[in-house]
């Protein structure tokens, strides 16, 4: 499994971390070296293995219908700038 | 210093007052701590109040609790309401705890004296005791090696007698195997045994409350103290904690322990050595040794650290400067305001929540992630099966003794091996005890520890208690 340095910078943006250019280095090596070790896993045979304590519902959003339109004008209204019909916030990443 | 079960012995009787028992202990932490760094800071006041109050309470004729006077210390991750507690991390430097935890609640009850809080691996992520913001801690036994970590703190307090009892925290081994570097006995009892609440989460699903001590009995005795069901920590059990102490036998007729296939392979000779002489041991105590297989048990270690990293970037999001923590309050936008405030993070703690993260993007999720989680089951029903067939499983605390102060600090997955037969504990849920078996040839205490399968501590703990009183 290869571990770019691209990799590092992006995971430490999701975590709200920043990093110097030295810590990226170093990073980078050594989550390789981790990684390596974690591809051992892709040998055992997983494929009838039911997980008892992962929450799958978590990953679902539920299709809410969406009714109150002068509520999301009022929403849209509190931001400075609109983009097709959708309120601008700062880009993240 | 005397053990835990001397003193209740002592101040219940009359014979030795709390008071007497906490100056000592604060003295032995006076003269030892500057060269070991166990304690990051000693209630004093609070612990010779304390101590009045117990004393006072023997004076007007009340029943004393079952750890009378008994000085305790307790990581620096465990709350204590009106006390600091850091986690060793300039990220907590200035966090004063708003309620107590549980297990700190029932000691209290208990009649035990709360002495301090103890160094710790940074966000107990680590495992020399080198990543706190504190400095390191030195191994009592010799001041130039580690003391193993992240309990480290705890496990040299004990071992130089500071204390007879210390509280740590388990997540992968972080109790077992710095009382295995130390030479005193450390307990991670099975998942859901002891209440979390009031302990800081690194990861939800592996952290326990352990004990460290200079003796089995006095673990088993803090052990029943502080174990049973929480309505604060819906994970922990609702199940009947036995009188440990009552369950020791003379001998271990009718006990079966396994040992595992391979566990000793790529071992060095000492450590080798002693596992094969306990192993003998409990034959001559009555112990029947069955070999077992637990085949998927070797990968427990890369499971860890992707499931416990995943975990510790979910719960650490908390830090965020305005929940917990440094607040960058210089900060001009959002963004900045969340990188800065998150700053204070060490370098090992940046790199677990930047491998924990990228475990769980989108891309790597279930190559990483799911697959760990899936191979995690496998580990588990691999220890259920062994269980059917033994009592206990016998297998070294770590593959190494206590190695020097920065020996490994270039090569980070040397010190991630030195959890490797703690991990599958954690991993597989179980319970797990470390004792000292004698020395290597350098004079280090070699540990070897007793897994058990959940709820059944009594078990480790005898087989233990046995091994101990047979050196």
């Amino acid at each position: 499994m290869e571990i770019t340095k691209k990799d590092v910078e992006l995971a430490a943006k999701l975590a709200k971390m920043r990093v110097s250019e030295e810590e990226v280095s170093i990073y980078q090596a050594q989550l390789e070296a981790l990684f390596k070790w974690v591809a051992e896993l892709a040998a055992v045979n997983t494929d009838s293995v039911k997980l008892t304590n992962v929450n799958h519902c978590a990953h679902i959003r539920p299709d809410e219908p969406f009714s109150d339109l002068s509520r999301a004008a009022k929403l849209r209204g509190a931001f400075d700038e609109e983009q097709a019909g959708c309120a601008k916030v700062k880009k993240v990443l | 210093m005397m053990t835990a079960l001397e003193i209740v012995k002592a101040v219940s009787a009359g014979e030795k007052t709390a008071e007497q028992i906490t100056r000592d202990s604060l003295a032995k932490i006076a003269e030892l701590n500057p060269s070991i760094n166990a304690f990051v800071e000693v209630f004093e006041q609070d612990a010779l109040s304390r101590a009045k109050e117990i004393d006072a309470k023997r004076a007007r004729g009340e029943k004393l609790g079952p750890l009378a006077g008994v000085p305790v210390a307790i990581k620096d991750n465990i709350l204590y309401k009106g006390h600091k507690a850091t986690c060793c991390s300039k990220m907590l430097e200035n966090y004063v705890a708003s309620y107590t935890s549980t297990v700190v609640e029932r000691l209290l009850a208990a009649d035990a004296v709360i002495i301090g809080r103890t160094n710790m691996d940074e966000f107990a992520m680590g495992s020399t005791n080198q990543t706190s913001v504190y400095g390191p801690v030195k191994n009592p036994i010799d001041l130039t090696c580690v003391p193993g970590g992240s309990s480290g703190g705890s496990a040299a307090a004990v071992s130089a007698g500071m204390v007879p009892v210390a509280l740590g925290t388990d997540t992968g081994g972080s109790v077992r195997q710095p009382a295995g570097f130390c030479g005193v006995v450390g307990i991670k009892p099975g998942y859901g045994r002891i209440s979390r609440y009031g302990v800081i989460a690194f990861a939800s699903s592996a952290d326990q409350v352990g004990i460290l001590s200079a003796t089995v009995a006095d673990s088993a005795q803090v052990l029943e103290v502080i174990s049973g069901k929480d309505v604060h920590d819906s994970t922990s059990l609702e199940a009947p904690v036995p009188a440990y102490n009552a369950q020791f036998t003379n001998g271990l007729e009718g006990m079966k322990v396994g040992l595992p296939k391979g566990f000793l392979d790529g071992l060095g000779e000492d450590i080798k050595e002693k596992i094969t002489q306990a192993a003998d041991r409990l034959k001559e105590l009555g112990a029947e040794l069955v070999e077992v297989e637990v085949p998927f048990a070797k990968y427990a270690a890369p499971c860890y650290y992707i499931i416990t990293s995943a975990e510790a970037s979910s719960n650490l999001g908390r830090y965020d400067g305005i929940r917990y923590g440094y607040a960058d309050n210089e900060a001009k936008d959002l963004n900045a305001y969340y990188e800065g405030s998150r700053a204070p993070f060490g370098l090992e703690v940046k790199k677990r929540l930047i491998i924990g993260t990228y475990a769980l993007t989108s891309e790597r999720y279930e190559e990483c992630f799911l697959k760990a989680m899936k191979v995690r089951e496998l580990i588990r029903e691999d220890f259920k099966k062994a269980f059917e067939k033994v009592d206990v499983l016998l297998t070294p605390t770590s593959p190494t003794t206590a190695f020097k102060l920065g020996q490994h600090d270039e090569d980070p997955l040397a010190l991630y091996l030195a959890d490797l037969y703690t991990c599958q504990g954690n991993i597989g849920g179980l319970a797990g005890i470390s004792v000292p078996f004698g020395k290597d040839a350098k004079g280090l205490p070699i540990g070897v520890q007793f897994y058990g399968p959940i709820l059944k501590e009594e078990k480790i703990l005898n087989a233990a208690y046995n091994l101990e009183k047979s050196i």
